[in-house]
């Protein structure tokens, strides 16, 4: 369907000779004569690779596939004797090389490689490895497990052309290959494709205007330097840059798996832009991330960043087993830490040794050892604090209770203790005689309006005085037969609980829920046509809660728990409200506990009461409860959280008093005793009860997000997992680096600090090399090595390998300083180079790996979309926050996950924020960014793909995003004065920051001249085009003109040049 | 007919490439296609073999179908009613945790009567698969599969992609990267996800299933969507008509044109290509998407249930229409299999939803002439225990997840009708004869689409990646006609 300009091809000849004849001429072209053997042969350029290919997987670093006892990996391996007798190579002497015979005899026994490999050596290979042997058979340690060497910058045949060290290099491989760069860019490509580079958003007219050269020429040099000054001191700089470095750190905001639920994450996803534009070093950056938890008294931004461990996808699905889960975890982990800083595929050994890099299974849970020992559990409950570990982020006004709170909790437990001690003889003595029936004594009296006992197990339950269809009983309820109540069963109460908006009250139950997903009534008092007047306390899915209504939506409360209240299982669940006629004033227990509740509707004005009865299981006329409901009390004032604690706890209490109470048991029951008859105790325990319900009500309305937190009391160690098994434990490693780069330092910490600063180490020889090279990846195209996540034996060889050390070198040595290292590619002559392609460099340098032009390529994603937004004047510039919801086709979510998720679009500002913050549902990324190759996030992506397919076409064309953001740049061009040449014009220049060349305006007139009679001959055609999107046309401009520029713009927006930065 | 329709109906694919070569050399162009002039089957790697299957409808039934209700007869389990299943055929094996707690294992034998079916004599489930039984002799029956994965995520995953660690292409990416495009106007590989019409139990199925993995991103499967637009944003914006459409689309090419002219990059070649697609796939989406040309006899076929957008019938036909018109790989998802509870309350309603397509598909194809060389493959991703999982009665039981044995079925395509493969032991728990692991199986698909598993292989990571994986796999030579 599609041509890849990254599409990778098989090996195999058989293959091969299908490919396009083309393409593999220009292959060979650009390898630069390659059936040529050079006259001094470098081993890793040369030789490696064809071991690598043909030899490895037998002679390779794994001893579980390697034949013959030969590894052909190290530079022993050819020198010394192997099982057979003979060293495969004498220096010097391919004749008398057992390596070389082995190649070139007749003899299908011996012939090498045997043909069950189905790998075959070319005449070329086999020329290269005997030349090698008589040069004397060099070897070289594979380059990037070597520390980076600085080189001199080369001569070149210009080097006056070069602005920055960079360009020498670049110069050099040109001259090479007998290319000549492409001239500078003109002043306003330049400028497009700067900030598009350092913001992801094209240039506002403002920008252009002030950076413009005003005599229409280039940019100077101060005059570049200024433009990316300005635009790197942008808050949109570190939002570009965070785009990037969470696909890396594969940040979402749901778990993944299964349910695949919200997982609030969000925070740190705020960190990493803030960490940008504050341009923290990359070095602390990175030890933050990976061991911000255990630095010195870490700071909450340094928790925050631990997030980076705790981004990857995680399950709640019934049957997985907690430590399979954890050690999937952890092997994400791994292998996340190997593309992004190691550039190593350490995936690769989960299972087995390397088969190319010398790096073994033990050194794979080495590694995994680091992110074993932390306190994360192996389910994630579905919920949004996954079950923790987790920080909570309250807000500034909420900060000075929040960080009082603990220590006024402590001393409330100290007076409790104490309480407790006071009146424990009292206990003691109460007990001896005490009967079950004596705790009834202890239910709250005081304005109890109405008690349901509803176990009578037929007929009309006491206390109720007419019911809807008759209810069934089961006879195993929670105390005695309950009733079970569905769709048109329900029990009129009558009077009793005719509470009014601005009375105190409390009622409580025991319910069991038919379903999770299921919706319903307990108790309400509630007047479906008028407007849902009065009270309710109900199920909704998962979660329960509280209206309390004069008329809905304008004057009414609702509060709903926000934590999955709700199961299957009996529960007892209570509310009380304080007559406040606030949200704040509603509280909800589920079994004796405070729940986190979130108040989504606080506008009640107005003192009203219900003209209805109270009822169970219903509101007036809609809303049954599917379920059972028993023991339902009503209260006409807020309970004491002691007394809620009494109502809930009761039955079992009783239980335990009729029998032989066991320790816990008796525990329990001397704190009820206390609690209702001994006042000092009583006291405390509210008070320690309201300041904790205080500290859980912050907790439920401040944002939280993942933390990586270490168990302080074992080391980090892990099993090898024989297959990568988890129930297969093999040997205990201890935490510990690959040994092919060393060892941690003695006085290292042995944990994920200890790993953190090796990472960034001038012991490690990757992470500069690897992080310089995704950084150069982000600009050009494409990285110095292509294959960004794997330095690997198998990655591709570096195309500029003394340019990629020399940035190694400079970026590390000027203190990780990523804008530094920004500004130098941004100002590098290389960078300048207009995008201009000839015959002659698409034959030698087809890809631009070697920079024979300025970088041209098809945007990401989300800077399209953001581009759209941008040149419509809709983007907003509100940054951080929930993920948003932008439009979405129908149906998306839907189909996805167990149990039903429905997307629902936001309206207004969030419709138009960047797409950095648009909620990432892994199973269902955002449809219109997963067609331009937007990752799933549901493992680390530090290099996307770029497809150009027809479903792109498609998505510019229709998606209601690009259509809006048509219509919205078509207003502006309207509004503004001119005729339509000016008014294209205008438009042009604000999409492509460039006036429209003759040509091209002769295409677009034309094609407006045919708009134009389309719309006004077709007045609704246009209605239909200008109602797309949530902001209004506007009414102003004739609706066929607006129309007609609408798809006048949507051109513009779709051509390529557009798409490409 | 519309405009577009005409205009696509005028545009040959001679035309189109003949214009294409216009503007830029031949040469040029064929790689800008990504394709061989020569080539039939645009895109295509050659084949290792003379292929048996051209194309796949592959129904996938998620959540793990109940063997011993379905396709392993285990008429003894009848006698060991409510007894326990014996340690010595358990063998300590790793359960769930959902019944790894259970006090007891009680053995609960199908409820549903079983008959023989064809010459073969296939014992089959005669209350619940009757028009599939019609078949029992041009279907081919393995009753040994097995996988390593015991809960629904990894299993789904292995049973599509050969391995439980997301992040691999599926199959059907890999039958789309071998085997190329037959239809300009449609993608390769299409999704379609059929709603059950009972919904108790549905499962976790998600977009990474039919992701292309480490395969150029065109193998991913396009997902057919029942509600909405049928294809994303296939569907021109309300007031913009099909010629007008065209106007713009012919517009934005020339401006891409000027534009490549000036700036020689090959991909903005690409791109009008790509424009010129996405015209002719809004053109010939509707004409596939519409059912009401389907003569009556259709729906008497495949039941009246495939009017209704959606259900199991409804893609089973359209998957034939998309096999027809050269899409190479339908992949059907059938959700609500996972009957840890109440088989009784589920599973008819369950094979009624695919009893009557099944067999329609196998008729329609035939009747086609399509038969013998598009492979049909029915499945779910691990089977279920002979033990129940709580409540026991002789009419109503649930079952847990079991991958120690399974069973699937797969039609036409040069499957081996008649064949039953594979036995289980007499509690449907461990295999006693011939087991087929999953990569064996996948090896098998490959083979009938013309493929050697071992040397079909893609460059990703250094390592010649296959579907099959890195332990001894093997072509399974007595499934193959």
């Amino acid at each position: 369907m599609t041509t890849s300009a990254t599409r990778e091809r098989p090996p195999h000849p058989p293959f091969n000779q299908m490919r396009q004849p083309l393409a593999l001429l220009l292959l060979a072209a650009s390898l630069g004569a390659a059936e040529v053997v050079p006259e001094k042969i470098v081993f890793n350029r040369d030789i490696r690779p064809i071991l690598a290919d043909k030899c490895f997987h037998c002679h390779g670093p794994d001893p579980g596939t390697r034949k013959a006892g030969l590894r052909l990996d190290t530079e022993a391996g050819f020198f010394v004797a192997a099982e057979s007798g003979d060293a495969p190579v004498v220096k010097g002497d391919a004749a008398k090389s057992p390596l070389y015979q082995r190649l070139i005899t007749q003899d299908k026994d011996d012939h090498m490689p045997p043909p069950e490999s189905h790998k075959e050596l070319k005449e070329h290979e086999i020329a290269l490895l005997k030349a090698w042997i008589a040069q004397g058979a060099p070897w070289q340690p594979h380059w990037s497990l070597v520390a980076p060497q600085a080189a001199p910058l080369p001569r070149t045949s210009d080097d006056a052309w070069a602005k920055q060290p960079i360009d020498r290099f670049i110069r050099a491989k040109l001259d090479a290959v007998g290319l000549k760069p492409a001239p500078e860019a003109d002043a306003a490509t330049l400028i497009r494709r700067v900030s598009l580079d350092v913001t992801g958003l094209p240039p506002s007219p403002a920008l252009l205007a002030k950076h413009l050269p005003k005599d229409a020429g280039r940019l100077s040099d101060a005059q570049l330097s200024a433009l990316v000054d300005e635009l790197m001191a942008l808050p949109a700089y570190g939002e570009h840059r965070a785009r990037y470095w969470l696909d890396a750190a594969r940040y979402a905001d749901s778990h993944g798996l299964h349910f695949d639920a919200y997982r609030e994450m969000w925070p740190y996803r705020d960190w990493v832009v803030k960490a940008f534009n504050r341009n923290q070093p990359f070095d602390q950056f990175t030890v933050e991330q990976l061991a911000g938890d255990l630095l010195p008294n870490p700071t909450e931004d340094q928790r925050v960043a631990t997030g980076l461990q705790r981004c990857n996808p995680t399950t709640n699905e019934g049957g997985t087993i907690v430590e399979e889960n954890l050690a999937n975890y952890a092997a994400d982990r791994v292998q996340t830490l190997g593309w992004v800083y190691l550039g190593l595929t350490t995936n690769c050994a989960q299972c087995h040794d390397h088969k190319f890099d010398p790096f073994s299974q033990k050194d794979f849970y080495s590694m995994a050892a680091f992110f074993r020992n932390t306190t994360q559990g192996g389910l994630d409950g579905n919920v949004k604090d996954g079950r923790g570990p987790v920080i909570y982020l309250p807000s500034d006004a909420d900060r000075p209770r929040w960080n009082a709170l603990p220590a006024e909790i402590a001393k409330g437990n100290e007076q409790l203790a104490a309480a407790r001690k006071l009146g424990t003889p009292l206990f003691e003595k109460w007990i001896a005689t005490a009967k079950p029936a004596d705790l009834d004594a202890d239910i709250p009296a005081k304005d109890l309006v109405a008690r349901l006992a509803l176990n009578e197990g037929k007929g009309l339950p006491a206390g109720t005085t007419a019911a809807g269809d008759p209810v069934t009983w089961n006879k195993a309820g929670k105390t005695g037969p309950a009733p079970v109540f569905k769709k048109g069963s329900h029990l009129v109460v009558g009077d009793a609980g005719d509470f009014g908006t601005r009375q105190a009250f409390s009622a409580a139950a025991w319910i069991k829920a038919d379903k999770v997903e299921g919706t319903g009534t307990i108790v309400a008092r509630m007047d479906d046509p008028k407007a849902a007047q009065g009270w309710s306390f109900f199920q909704s899915g998962r979660n329960l809660g509280v209206y309390i209504i004069s008329k809905w939506p304008s004057d009414a409360i609702k509060v709903v728990t926000t934590r999955n209240a709700v199961n299957t299982a009996y529960q007892h669940v209570l509310m009380t409200y304080d007559g406040s006629g606030k949200a704040a004033g509603v509280k909800i227990y589920v079994n004796g506990a405070l729940a986190e509740t979130r108040g989504e509707v606080d506008t009640l004005k107005t003192a009203s009461k219900a003209a209805t009865p109270t009822r169970i299981g219903q509101r007036s006329l809609s809303e049954p409860f599917h379920g059972s409901i028993q023991d339902v009390f009503l209260y006409s004032r807020a309970l004491e959280p002691g007394e809620v604690t009494t109502l809930s706890k009761l039955g079992t209490l009783r239980q335990s008093l009729a029998g032989k109470p066991n320790a816990q048991q008796r525990d329990a029951l001397r704190e009820h005793f206390l609690l209702n008859r001994h006042e000092p105790f009583r006291l405390a325990s509210n008070a320690v009860a309201r300041l904790t319900a205080e500290q859980t009500m912050i907790r439920a309305r401040s944002p939280l997000t993942h933390v990586q937190e270490e168990k302080m009391d074992s080391p980090a160690m892990a099993n090898v997992l024989v297959r990568g098994a988890y129930d297969k434990k093999g040997d205990a490693v201890p935490a510990e680096i690959p040994s092919a780069l060393g060892k941690l330092p003695a006085d290292a910490p042995r944990n994920r600090l200890g790993l953190a600063r090796w990472i960034v180490s001038e012991a490690n020889p990757l992470t500069a090399r690897v992080t310089v090279n995704r950084m150069w990846q982000e600009l050009f195209g494409t990285g110095l090595v292509r294959t960004s996540e794997d330095f690997g034996i198998m990655g591709s060889p570096p195309s500029h390998p003394e340019l990629l050390d020399w940035l190694a070198i400079d970026f590390r040595t000027h203190g990780w300083d990523v804008k530094r290292f920004y500004r130098q590619l941004l100002t590098s002559a290389t960078y300048r180079q207009a995008a201009l392609t000839t015959k002659e460099k698409i034959e030698k340098d087809r890809d631009n790996a070697l920079l024979s032009r300025g970088p041209r390529f098809r945007m990401d994603a989300e800077m399209l979309r953001d581009q759209a937004l941008a040149v419509s004047g809709t983007l907003s510039p509100r940054m951080g926050g929930p993920g948003t919801k932008p439009y979405q086709p129908e149906n998306i979510w839907e189909v996805v996950g167990v149990g039903i998720q429905v997307y629902r679009p936001d309206t207004g500002e969030n419709l138009y924020r960047r797409s950095l913050y648009n909620y990432w549902r892994r199973m269902a990324p955002p449809a219109s960014l997963d067609l331009f190759n937007a990752p799933s996030r549901e493992v680390s992506c530090v290099r996307r793909d770029r497809t150009n397919t027809p479903l792109q076409a498609l998505v510019m064309l229709n998606d209601p995003q690009y259509v809006e953001a048509s219509r919205i740049l078509a207003q502006h061009t309207l509004l503004a004065a001119g005729d339509d040449l000016a008014r294209l014009d205008a438009a042009a220049r604000r999409v492509l920051c460039r006036p429209l060349k003759p040509a091209e305006t002769a295409i677009l007139t034309g094609s407006l001249a045919k708009l134009r009679a389309h719309y006004v001959a077709q007045p609704a055609d246009a209605a239909a085009l200008l109602g797309i999107g949530d902001a209004k046309a506007d009414e102003s401009l004739p609706k066929p003109e607006l129309a007609a520029w609408t798809m006048v713009c949507n051109q513009l927006l779709n051509l390529d040049e557009i798409l490409n930065k | 007919m519309s405009i577009l329709h005409e205009w696509n109906a005028l545009q040959t694919r001679r035309r189109f490439l003949g214009k294409g070569a216009n503007a830029l050399g031949a040469a040029a162009l064929t790689s800008l296609l990504g394709r061989s002039l020569a080539h039939a089957a645009p895109g295509a790697i050659s084949t290792q073999h003379p292929p048996k299957a051209k194309r796949v409808i592959y129904l996938h039934m998620v959540g793990g179908p109940a063997q011993m209700d379905l396709f392993d007869y285990k008429p003894k389990m009848k006698e060991m009613y409510d007894k326990d299943l014996p340690d010595s055929i358990r063998k300590g094996q790793r359960l769930t945790t959902m019944t790894s707690g259970q006090a007891r294992f009680p053995i609960a034998p199908s409820k549903y009567n079983f008959s023989q079916f064809g010459q073969c004599g296939m014992w089959l489930n005669s209350d619940l698969l009757p028009n599939l039984g019609k078949h029992a002799d041009e279907i081919c029956w393995m009753r040994s599969l097995n996988t390593e994965a015991i809960n629904h995520e990894p299993a789904i995953c292995a049973m599509q992609t050969g391995n439980q660690i997301t992040g691999r292409p599926c199959l059907g990416s890999w039958a789309s990267y071998g085997l190329g495009s037959e239809n300009e106007n449609l993608p390769n590989f299409v999704v379609l996800i059929a709603t059950p019409t009972n919904r108790d139990q549905e499962q976790a199925i998600s977009s990474r299933l039919w992701s292309s993995g480490y395969l150029p991103g065109e193998h991913a499967g396009v997902s057919f969507r029942s509600k909405g637009d049928p294809i994303l944003f296939i569907n021109n914006p309300p007031g913009v008509p099909d010629d007008l459409r065209k106007q713009t689309i012919d517009g934005i090419n020339q401006l891409n044109r000027l534009n490549y002219e000036t700036v020689g990059d090959p991909e903005t070649h690409t791109r009008i290509k790509q424009y010129e697609m996405a015209f002719r796939m809004q053109a010939s989406v509707p004409e596939l998407t519409d059912l009401t040309k389907e003569p009556e006899h259709v729906f008497k076929l495949y039941g009246e249930e495939a009017r209704k957008r959606g259900s199991f019938a409804n893609s089973v036909l359209m998957a034939r229409r998309l096999v027809e018109r050269g899409v190479r790989f339908v992949q059907i998802y059938h959700n609500n299999w996972d009957h840890h509870a109440n088989v009784n309350g589920r599973m008819p309603s369950q094979c009624k939803d695919i009893d009557q397509p099944c067999h329609a598909l196998i008729e329609d194809l035939k009747q086609r002439g399509m038969f013998d060389d598009t492979l049909i493959v029915w499945g779910g991703e691990f089977g279920r225990t002979i033990y129940s999982q709580g409540g026991l009665s002789r009419e109503n039981y649930g079952r847990d997840h079991h991958p120690r044995c399974f069973s699937m079925w797969m039609a036409g395509g040069g499957a081996k009708g008649g064949r039953i493969y594979g036995e289980t032991d007499e509690f449907s728990y461990n295999i006693v004869k011939d087991p087929l692991p999953i990569n064996d199986f996948h090896a098998t698909v490959l083979h009938l689409l013309g493929y050697d598993h071992e040397r079909f292989t893609f460059k990703y990571q250094g390592l010649d990646q296959k579907l099959t994986g890195v332990l001894p796999t093997k072509v399974v030579k007595a499934l193959i006609s």
